[in-house]
């Protein structure tokens, strides 16, 4: 599991956008972060001029990190079916840009009703069901086969370049570990500075929930690995690119 | 109860001899040792809150231990509360035992696995096959080394010492034996992507997913799990069944302790800030959650832990296994981790083999290889007294050895006579005049009795032609000469 680094990409390109940050504070935040996540070979564009641009973002990102499929084979995306999300009409966007959307996007409530997200830990689930058995099955792997996959986070950490991630019904494990490149929405105002500070939102969920996630990935850039002879390679297992797109909606 | 920890791969003379004769071995641990050693110095120094972190993260693991029963019962309460199971595994045959009723019940058959010191401690590999599991590790180092059937050269790099053309070449065979296609060449994105392809098959295929665990908080009763290349995500979200086996050491009591501890693990280890992945797991998959394992499993494992607390030994137990103590030690850089036999190699392994699998299990290990030059004490983020533990083994190994009668009266004899100046000066001078039949070019080469145990690898200074105490006394007052 040894890692060695290799730099990626940041665009910000667009001109003017990083004064729209306001105070000083939020725009170190920003730029720290966004210069380890590319120091983490991830791929980094910021987008704060509202809905169109985070989108032209998205479409840009899909096109940079994803590979064509040859004719007559579109690529594939996979998305959280959060509601956040709702706003950015992510199926219209990628079904134009010749992208299938497998799921999430088509997924409208993605919980399928069977639970509260937010509910206090239950007793031990039984087995599922073989309707919803097959169904996870299915949508596993579509998940295997997808090309891209679309999340946001609920923090980010600018001092190590890292997202978190925290499973709910309607934000899976997979979308952001399976597809060939995975690509995260970051508000501004959700970087933190250091690991403790974004833990402290964690335990304030845990507050206001009643208990934690099943599962909380914190992610800093792409899959790697240095175990052929200490060379670094990415995505061994994980996406072989990570992108995060910085931006409001 | 002492625990079990699988037998040595050969005789300390044979495996010492052939790590030696191994120079693509030996210059590929020297390389990955010497890297990851900088990339340690160099991560603490560009973060400066890492150093403050950690002296908070010492407190926080030996207090935890101080409190370890409460702490277990503590998690074990809050993982059931979230659908969890929790077993406690005395030794070996317990998590087998364990691993194989949920296999059965589950009529599974294959197993992917992330890599874990606390399962290659129990051989859980070699119990899950014997009884019939396909078993898969799918760190790509463990990948490499399970294929060509090797223990691990360094913990946290396993087939370190693995050329690229030695791996394309059990990657072929591999290719041929499940009938895919080979790797077109060597190259590393070729290799890795290889492995890609066969190990995301293996993760989709797999009935039951087994991890080890970086840390448990007791809290909340979750898991903390670490890794680069995301096959502990793979391990922990893909197959129905996840069974995380953990030594009971790794409990902390809180987020904030986690907070201080998460990330010195990186920063010690390979220089990083924080792990590509950190997953943090509390029970399995919820109602209506779209992926996830339905079933988790905690099992808390002994083997030979629970002895050690209250002892002077204690602290070896808030060990975090971050390597930093092998990248340093001149025993490990010029061996590797293989010619320990053991799964724990290095300055800990010295210290943790014996003290895990009972004092007869690797006696050689404190007593041949360290060289008492205190360089892991000084790489340990845990402040763990390494050089000091591995002198009590030695000495407790020693005294045990040292049962002839005859050995014993010398070492009597010796200590007596160099208690007093005059018996002192009396052996010097005996010696000087004894040693002229071994010596050869100026250098003790073939000594007679006990020292010769010590000239038959090395050769050793003679003793001087004069003495401090001989000179002290000739010199001219005032003078140097
Ligand atoms: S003994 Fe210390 S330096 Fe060695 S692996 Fe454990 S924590 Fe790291």
């Amino acid at each position: 599991m040894v890692a060695a680094a290799q730099a990626g990409v940041a665009h910000m390109s667009r001109t003017g956008v990083v004064d729209r940050l306001g105070q000083e504070g939020a725009r170190g935040l920003v730029q720290e972060f966004m210069n380890n996540w590319v120091a983490l070979s991830g791929d980094a564009w910021l987008a704060l001029g509202g809905v169109d641009d985070v989108r032209r973002a998205i479409a840009e990102a899909a096109g940079a990190m994803v590979a064509e499929r040859g004719p007559g084979s579109p690529r594939r995306v996979v998305a959280w079916a959060t509601e956040e999300l709702a706003p950015l009409d992510l199926p219209g966007l990628l079904t134009s840009l010749g992208f299938e959307c497998v799921w999430g996007t088509d997924w409208s409530g993605g919980a399928g009703g069977e639970g509260d997200p937010s509910a206090a830990p239950t007793a031990r689930p039984a087995d599922a069901p073989g309707a919803t058995a097959a169904a996870l099955w299915q949508r596993r792997n579509l998940a295997a086969t997808s090309d891209l996959g679309i999340t946001t986070c609920s923090w980010a950490v600018a001092e190590t370049g890292t997202i978190a991630l925290y499973a709910s019904p309607s934000a899976g494990r997979l979308p952001s570990l399976l597809p060939t490149a995975h690509v995260a929405l970051v508000r501004p105002s959700q970087i933190v500075r250091s690991i403790p500070d974004g833990l402290r939102l964690l335990a304030d969920h845990r507050a206001q929930r009643g208990g934690l996630p099943s599962a909380v990935n914190l992610v800093s850039g792409p899959s790697r690995t240095g175990d052929i002879e200490g060379d670094f390679a990415v995505g061994v297992h994980g996406p072989r690119r990570a992108g995060v797109i910085i931006g409001e909606w | 109860m002492p625990g079990v920890l699988p037998p040595a791969t050969a005789p300390w003379p044979e495996r010492r001899r052939r790590a030696l004769a191994d120079p693509t071995m030996r210059a590929a641990v020297a390389k990955t040792t010497r890297n990851l050693a900088q990339g340690k110095a160099s991560a603490y120094a560009s973060y400066p809150p890492g150093e403050a972190m950690r002296v908070r993260a010492v407190t926080a693991r030996r207090s935890a231990l101080a409190h370890i029963d409460a702490l277990l019962e503590e998690l074990t309460g809050n993982v059931e509360a979230h659908g969890g199971y929790v077993v406690r595994a005395a030794g070996p045959a317990d998590v087998g035992r364990y691993v194989l009723d949920i296999a059965r019940r589950r009529g599974a058959e294959r197993v992917v696995k992330s890599k874990s010191m606390a399962t290659e401690e129990i051989a859980l590999n070699e119990q899950l096959e014997a009884a019939g599991l396909r078993v898969r590790e799918t760190d790509l180092g463990e990948y490499i080394i399970q294929l060509a059937r090797e223990r691990p050269s360094h913990i946290l790099a396993p087939a370190a010492h693995k050329t690229r053309g030695q791996i394309e070449a059990l990657f072929e065979r591999e290719a041929a034996r499940t009938g895919v296609t080979p790797p077109t060449c060597d190259a590393t994105p070729e290799l890795t992507a290889f492995a890609r392809r066969q190990l995301r098959e293996e993760f989709l295929a797999a009935d039951v997913g087994i991890t080890g665990g970086n840390f448990l908080v007791a809290e909340t009763g979750t898991l903390v799990l670490i890794t680069n290349e995301g096959n502990g995500r793979m391990t922990t979200s893909l197959p129905p069944v996840h069974i995380a086996v953990v030594g009971i050491d790794k409990v902390v009591a809180t987020w904030a302790d986690l907070a201080v501890l998460l990330q010195q693990a990186p920063l010690s280890g390979t220089g990083q800030l924080i792990s590509t992945y950190t997953s943090f797991i509390t029970g399995p998959r919820r109602p209506g959650e779209l992926d996830g394992p339905e079933e988790f499993h905690l099992v808390l494992l002994d083997n030979g832990r629970h002895e050690l607390l209250g002892t002077e030994y204690e602290d070896v137990l808030t060990c975090i296994r971050c390597g930093a103590c092998l990248n340093v030690c001149p025993v490990f850089r010029t061996i590797g981790g293989q010619a320990y036999g053991s799964i724990y190699s290095g300055p800990i392994g010295v210290v943790l083999t014996p003290l895990l699998g009972g004092l007869d299990h690797a006696p050689e290990l404190p007593k041949s290889a360290c060289a008492m030059c205190h360089a892991c004490r000084d790489a340990c983020p845990m402040e763990i007294e390494l050089p000091r533990y591995i002198l009590k083994l030695r000495r407790t190994e020693i005294e045990k050895s040292m049962e002839p009668l005859t050995v014993r009266l010398t070492f009597e004899l010796w200590g007596r006579l160099w208690a007093s100046p005059a018996g002192y000066r009396w052996t010097a001078r005996l010696a000087r005049l004894g040693q002229r039949a071994f010596m050869r070019k100026g250098r003790l080469t073939k000594a007679p009795g006990l020292v010769g145990g010590w000239t038959a690898t090395r050769d050793s200074p003679p003793v001087a032609k004069e003495t401090f105490h001989e000179w002290w006394r000739r010199r001219k007052p005032g003078s140097l000469t």
